[in-house]
């Protein structure tokens, strides 16, 4: 095996903990973040409207709601900016920002990661240019099942954006195994850790996405077929759909486990049970997809239940993290005066934005947590599927949790980018909190609405079957979507502040990176990752195996394609 | 690697919680027989008209059990010849009813307000659900799955006598 080579003339920043980024750094992680901030402003505005459609209250008084006209437009951009680019684009810059300051090396072929941003990139203008040249025609949310297929530039888009995270896929596992040659007897860091863990389950997981589109919708979209099995396309969809949020959780638990302990002043419980908390996740993320499709009728209701129980194991490492950040954050509360049992609560850093925000994060993952179990259990689900409960729990979970603690990120990251200091602190810790709340009011109404019958996604507002009871919710959810506009205008307030205005030199102090793991007590193969995927792919077979063998029985026919909004068969 | 006191109680503690949740989905399947849907038969939805989905409507089973095909279209159900509007299913208080429901064109939701019936319409599926109507009353049919421009105009209504 011929040496590794390390690239000596690529700059490195004086120290891994230094605030002061170098130029390559500042560029390509700045161009991820800003991506992600501009992506995540598209689909951030979209939200509020939607609520202001579905309440009826709100409707009357306000008929024509400006910004957008066609609801389900707003629904597609939302999601897709949301939830795909958004997500992507930060949890990349992300990534190759911790990884390079943890294993204090450049990352392996970094001229790669300009090709994997330029595919993104591309791939976000393609769909921002669908999503508003043909607003009805690309309205398949982002969920996108067929038989409704969008134009081929939609699911272009898409195919660029995955594209691009394999490359940066790539790119964090060649850094990775280099480090780890060099250090044979050494634990990498657990942020790393939980890099390679989490990019292994993406990687599994758009294995789905990528055949559902290149073999389905694609052609189906450019004419090459008339049609596909819509069961077929469903299965293949959660086969990514379910690891998918498991790709936006893992980075924000990556700040939780390893950055908050430092930001909060304490100490992280355990390393070893961290580490097999991730393992955990790289186990069962993937086979629990069928837990979102428990109403379909092309699934046996064995396989149901085996998702299910499933489902119930993969909420363990959630649970484990409860615990140990939990216990890392009283360490810290202690360390601030806390002398009872629960008063470390509250003695926490809450006038700092970077630890507020994750701290509004767990607050509201612990209800996101809990209904997601809820969703779980496969017979409760009837009761919820497919109505505003659903929605109601990802804006706990996607919405709040992970979308606040990527904003915390944004709050050190962004003005070490910029080399100025944070344009309002207090603007900062008003945005989390106001999210928050926001969401608190917008979920619980939603949620509620859910239980009274409300469905997800539907222009309730002018709907025939409203009653009373889901108007009231309904109207109150958009009281939520009014607070949360006033958080993101606030978000955005102090993001351009920083980036335009804010004459403060970036203050002193510490990127929150660990760049040598204190563990000694974990096992080193732990990190003997042939025989963990061995494992993965056998609680997949079992998983998946009857799923597939199901849905691919197919009789010959394929279910003809039709377009969105006008509903007529494409010719 | 040893495990601390406090966090095995907590493990402990999440295994209960676990349990009780598995628990809670075996004891609804055993004993309130709530079943999630399982596969019927696939069925092409172009050619619906040679299939029982040709009549949609109720059908009299023995006693106070029913069966009553529906067929879900962009955008409404289709319950039956003069179902009036909404398109209305009338069943005596008591009944056992189980619903045969398929998709014409693309993807669509039907549930019943106030029960367990919660379907995914997918077209070239049979979905089938059982549900007991036993106080009298309205109870809405609700596409809940998006299907285009009109969804949420689509509805049908039950009404228990």
């Amino acid at each position: 095996m011929a040496a590794v080579s390390l690239p000596t003339t690529v700059e490195m920043p004086a120290s891994p903990r230094t605030l002061q980024l170098v130029k390559r750094e500042r560029l390509l992680v700045g161009a991820h973040l800003l991506t992600a901030l501009f992506a995540l402003m598209v689909g951030v505005f979209m939200g509020p409207f939607q609520a202001f459609h579905r309440s009826p209250a709100f409707i009357q008084y306000f008929p024509t709601i400006p910004v957008f006209t066609y609801y389900y437009q707003a629904v597609t951009a939302h999601g897709v900016m949301n939830a795909l680019f958004f997500t992507t684009f930060f949890i990349i810059g992300f990534t190759y920002f911790v990884t390079e300051r943890s294993l204090q090396r450049p990352l392996r072929f970094l001229p790669a990661a300009w090709v994997g941003f330029a595919s993104m990139f591309i791939g976000l203008t393609m769909m921002l240019i669908v999503l508003l040249t043909e607003p009805q025609r690309s309205a398949v949310l982002f969920t996108f099942y067929p038989p409704y297929i969008a134009p081929a530039t939609f699911y272009l888009g898409l195919v660029l954006l995955v594209v691009g995270s394999w490359i940066a896929s790539a790119i964090l596992f060649f850094t990775y195994r280099d480090w780890k040659r060099e250090h044979p007897n050494e634990r990498v860091p657990l942020a790393v850790f939980i890099l390679v863990i989490n990019f292994i389950v993406w990687d599994i997981a758009t294995i789905g996405v990528a055949v559902e589109i290149l073999f389905m919708l694609l052609p189906a979209s450019l004419g090459l077929i008339q049609g596909v099995d819509p069961q077929l396309a469903r299965t293949l969809f959660w086969f990514f759909g379910h690891p998918l949020v498991y790709f936006w959780l893992l980075p924000a638990y990556v700040s939780w486990y390893t950055m908050l302990p430092k930001q909060a002043g304490g100490r992280l419980f355990s390393e070893p049970l961290a580490r097999v908390a991730f393992l955990l996740f790289l186990f069962f993320s993937v086979p629990v997809g069928v837990h979102h499709q428990f109403s379909d009728p092309g699934i046996s209701a064995s396989s149901k239940g085996i998702h299910t129980f499933l489902t119930f194991m993969v909420s363990l490492p959630s649970f484990m993290t409860a615990f140990n950040v939990g216990a890392a954050l009283e360490n810290a509360g202690r360390n601030n005066g806390a002398k009872g049992l629960f008063d470390w609560i509250w003695k926490q850093r809450w006038s700092d934005p970077v630890v507020a925000a994750q701290l509004f994060a767990m607050l509201s993952f612990i209800a996101g947590g809990f209904s997601g179990l809820i969703n779980a259990s496969s017979q409760l689900n009837a009761t919820i599927h497919n109505t505003s409960w659903v929605p109601a729990h990802f804006h706990m979970t996607l919405g709040s949790a992970v979308t606040l603690t990527y904003i915390s990120v944004v709050y050190w990251l962004l003005p070490a980018i910029r080399g100025r200091a944070l344009f309002s602190k207090k603007l900062a810790v008003a945005q989390s909190a106001t999210w928050f709340v926001g969401m608190v009011v917008f979920s619980a109404s939603m949620g509620s609405a859910g239980l009274a019958g409300a469905p997800r996604r539907a222009i309730t507002a002018t709907a025939p079957y409203l009653t009373q009871e889901m108007a009231f919710w309904l109207n109150l959810t958009a009281v939520g979507g009014v607070i949360l506009l006033v958080s993101s205008i606030l978000l955005y307030v102090n993001i351009f502040g920083t980036l335009f205005l804010s004459r403060k030199p970036a203050p002193e102090g510490e990127v929150p990176i660990t760049t040598r793991s204190g563990d000694t007590r974990s096992p080193l193969w732990f990190e003997r990752w042939g025989f963990w995927l061995g494992i993965v792919a056998l609680l997949i077979l079992v998983g998946y195996g009857p799923v597939f063998a199901e849905a691919l029985d197919v009789n010959g026919w394929i279910i003809q394609r039709y377009v969105p909004y006008i509903n007529t068969p494409m010719r | 690697m040893e495990l601390n006191k406090l966090e095995r109680y907590w493990l402990i503690a999440v295994g209960v919680v676990l349990g009780a949740f598995t628990a809670a989905t075996i004891v609804a399947l055993l004993f309130f027989n709530i079943r999630l849907p399982s596969p019927v038969e696939r069925i092409d939805p172009q050619r619906l008209e040679e299939t029982e989905f040709a009549r949609p409507g109720i059908r009299r089973l023995t006693g106070s059990r029913y069966e009553a095909y529906i067929v879900a279209k962009s955008w409404a159900f289709e319950v039956g010849p003069d179902a009036g509007t909404p398109p209305t299913l009338r069943f005596p208080a008591g009944s056992e009813v189980t619903f045969y429901v398929t998709s014409k064109d693309v993807m669509h939701g039907f549930q019943i307000e106030g029960h367990t019936a919660n379907l995914e319409l997918v077209p070239g599926q049979i979905a089938r659900t059982t549900a007991r109507f036993n106080r009298p009353g309205r109870y809405n049919i609700i596409c809940n799955h998006y299907c285009g421009a009109g969804h949420h105009l689509m509805y049908a209504t039950i009404l228990v006598e």
